[in-house]
């Protein structure tokens, strides 16, 4: 699950490299889960959702305590922290929400049909389970490289 | 001068079994139609699997939620459904949730949002899950005019967008009267659950149609992993009879019996065989099974007082083999669950295992355990109910042996205390006899519909060959049917006696 997590936030994070001004977590929240999950449950729905697996990141990631899912679904406290988070941190943390979002979405509704959500959500990815196993070998390589990078800043 | 065509309006399949009869073909193409009834009666589902039958990725349907069951939980216990088909989500089945906007908003913009997915999308069959909530926030909002309004545009829109649409809800009967959604409804599907004392029996009422002649009256419905299936309250009395205009006569299995019988049973006859307990009713009953199976006839057994193994076992006592036909699919032994079925029910399960070994014989042992089996409220129907089973039956062409236990008086002999002999072609009756301070059996053949038949009361005995008529017409004896005969004849020597019939071993 988080291997998946993180695939799709290097995805991500590798797409919106360019515009720059926005964090993987805050693209993640608001410009793919929320506008999808909400069509099916609704704003209160995504909501109780989101908060749920942010609690459970908060858990192992500290600085996402600081962020807080708003009445429209989207989340606040990015701004304030997500400067001085390091973008390693900032990486990690988004993957792990991701992760916990899935986990709740596996949970409740089975991982195929979660799955069939995520493809939704990211149409132009290929994945046939929730692991890295089924991705493309140059985005694999490409999210190594990424990953290096990262390593490499201060 | 010929009249133009009239219109030709298509029939949707709903998916469920049985409901396309029940409705008359199925659900008219483009009908505005709701699905009403109290929490758990399976409107939810119903509406799932009318979707789930229907979607296409070309002609999509669209599933709009609104506050009642969360969106997350209706998926996560849907799927469980075997109709649920996860490969359809997304193209052709599409959740869209309007909680949003029915909070927030008022009904023209909820009419804007549908409009607006509609639109888009372009479905063939459009859900609103609850609609009874959309109705509650107007109420709440709104004048009735508006309501009113609002129910009159929504059925336009999607009737003229080439929509089906169901409108899920929970209402109670005294609601119809004043709201005007049922006013507007072409199509009105009235689910409900009726406690029986300990029993609840799920029922379904087409309480309007428009367009195509439904079924009449309540019928009842079960709820499985496969979804809805719905029984009709004539299902069996509908099609075509194929009783053969030349019957053969089949043998029962007991030769001496057959000859009784004047041949044998007739071909696609009711037979009822009736006695107390302990009197060989089902070892007749599987002697009938075992003489078909000998001659080709593949078989079914619907048994309601012991499982299948025991029945089983107990004719392997009497050298009768059900195992391998068993196992070649030319025989099933239904056993079936207890206590809260319908006839209806029953009576599908056995047209559908009729079906599937193509039988020609059928058991059922016996009637009693078979009221017993049913929901309360069906066994104040028993005998209706049983008449348009063994019409449908027999008139499939199945012969049917059916065993009824009845009480030994010794002052008469009682056919049986349903008074249903009327309902079967053939009777054979099985009574204790007080001879000689034993208490022994006989039998004697009733009625034969279908021709003479021997007016002997005869003695049998059950061996482990089965049952055994032993002995010739006495004329030793007057009051036999009685019970406590009186000797007319000499009395023969007495000697100390050996069990007349020994047991089966086993």
């Amino acid at each position: 699950m988080r291997a998946f997590a993180e695939r799709l936030i290097a995805h991500e994070t590798l797409r919106d490299n360019a515009s720059g001004n926005k964090t993987p977590l805050a693209i993640l929240v608001d410009d793919r889960l929320r506008p999808h999950l909400r069509t099916l449950m609704g704003n209160v729905g995504f909501r109780a959702l989101l908060s749920r697996a942010l609690a459970l990141a908060s858990a192992e990631v500290p600085w996402l305590r600081a962020v807080h899912v708003k009445a429209d679904g989207a989340l606040e406290g990015l701004d304030e922290f997500g400067a001085p988070v390091q973008p390693t941190a900032l990486f990690e943390g988004s993957v792990v929400l991701l992760a916990q979002v899935l986990g709740l979405l596996v949970a409740f509704i089975g991982e195929n049909m979660t799955l069939r959500l995520m493809r939704e959500v990211w149409p132009k990815l290929t994945f046939s389970g929730l692991d890295l196993g089924a991705g493309d070998t140059d985005e694999k390589k490409q999210i190594v490289r990424l990953n290096a990078n990262r390593q490499k800043k201060p | 001068m010929s009249r133009p065509a009239r219109v030709k309006i298509r029939s949707l399949p709903t998916g469920v079994r049985g409901l396309d009869d029940i409705l008359g073909g199925g659900i008219p193409e483009f009908s505005f139609n709701i699905i009403a009834g109290p929490p758990g009666s399976g409107k939810t589902t119903l509406a799932h699997q009318i979707v789930f039958a229907n979607a296409t990725p070309k002609k999509p349907a669209l599933y709009f939620t609104v506050l009642g069951e969360p969106a997350l939980k209706m998926l996560r216990y849907q799927q469980q459904y075997s109709f649920f088909d996860e490969s359809k989500l997304g193209k052709a089945v599409r959740f869209i949730n309007l909680s949003d906007v029915v909070l927030d908003k008022d009904l023209d913009a909820v009419l804007e949002e549908i409009i607006q997915q509609v639109t888009a999308i372009g479905p063939g069959v459009v859900v609103v899950d609850s609609f009874r909530t959309v109705v509650r926030k107007a109420v709440a909002g709104a004048s009735e005019l508006e309501m009113q309004s609002f129910i009159q545009r929504l059925a336009q829109f999607l009737t003229s967008w080439e929509a089906t649409t169901f409108l899920v809800g929970e209402y109670v009967p005294e609601e119809m009267r004043d709201n005007p959604i049922f006013t507007v409804a072409d199509g009105l599907f009235w689910l409900s659950q009726v406690p029986e004392r300990n029993s609840v029996v799920r029922k379904l009422q087409i309480i309007k149609l428009r367009g195509q002649e439904s079924v009449p009256g309540l019928h009842t419905v079960r709820i499985s992993t496969s979804g809805l299936q719905a029984f009709s309250r004539t299902l069996g009395l509908t099609g075509q009879k194929i009783r053969p205009k030349r019957r053969h006569r089949l043998s029962i299995g007991i030769p001496e019996l057959d000859t009784m019988m004047g041949g044998g049973i007739l071909e696609g006859d009711s037979l009822l065989v009736a006695g107390p307990s302990g009197t060989g009713k089902s070892a007749l009953a599987t002697q009938f099974i075992a003489e078909g199976l000998r001659h080709g006839e593949p078989g079914i057994m619907a048994i309601f007082e012991e499982r299948p193994k025991g029945y089983t076992d107990r004719a392997g006592d009497f050298g009768l083999n059900l195992k391998t036909p068993q196992e070649q699919g030319k025989l099933e032994v239904l056993y079936l669950r207890p206590l809260d079925l319908s006839v209806d029910e029953t009576m599908q399960e056995i047209l559908d295992a009729i079906e599937r070994v193509g039988a020609k014989r059928l058991v059922i042992d016996s009637l009693l355990g078979f009221e017993m089996a049913l929901a309360p409220g069906f066994r104040t129907d028993f005998r209706e109910s049983l008449y348009r089973m063994i019409a449908a039956l027999t008139g499939a062409g199945v012969t049917i042996l059916s065993t009824v236990e009845v009480e030994d008086k010794f002052t008469e002999m009682s056919l049986s205390h349903y008074t249903i002999s009327f309902l079967t072609d053939d009777i054979i009756r099985l009574r204790y006899v007080e001879i000689d301070s034993q208490l022994r059996k006989m039998m004697v053949v009733i009625k034969m519909r279908g021709g003479n038949h021997s007016k002997d009361i005869r003695e049998y005995v059950i061996t482990n060959k089965g049952v055994v008529v032993i002995h010739p017409r006495t004329t030793d004896y007057e009051g036999l049917t009685t019970g406590i005969p009186t000797r007319t004849g000499p009395r023969p020597a007495q000697k100390e006696e050996a069990a007349p019939e020994p047991k089966a071993k086993r």
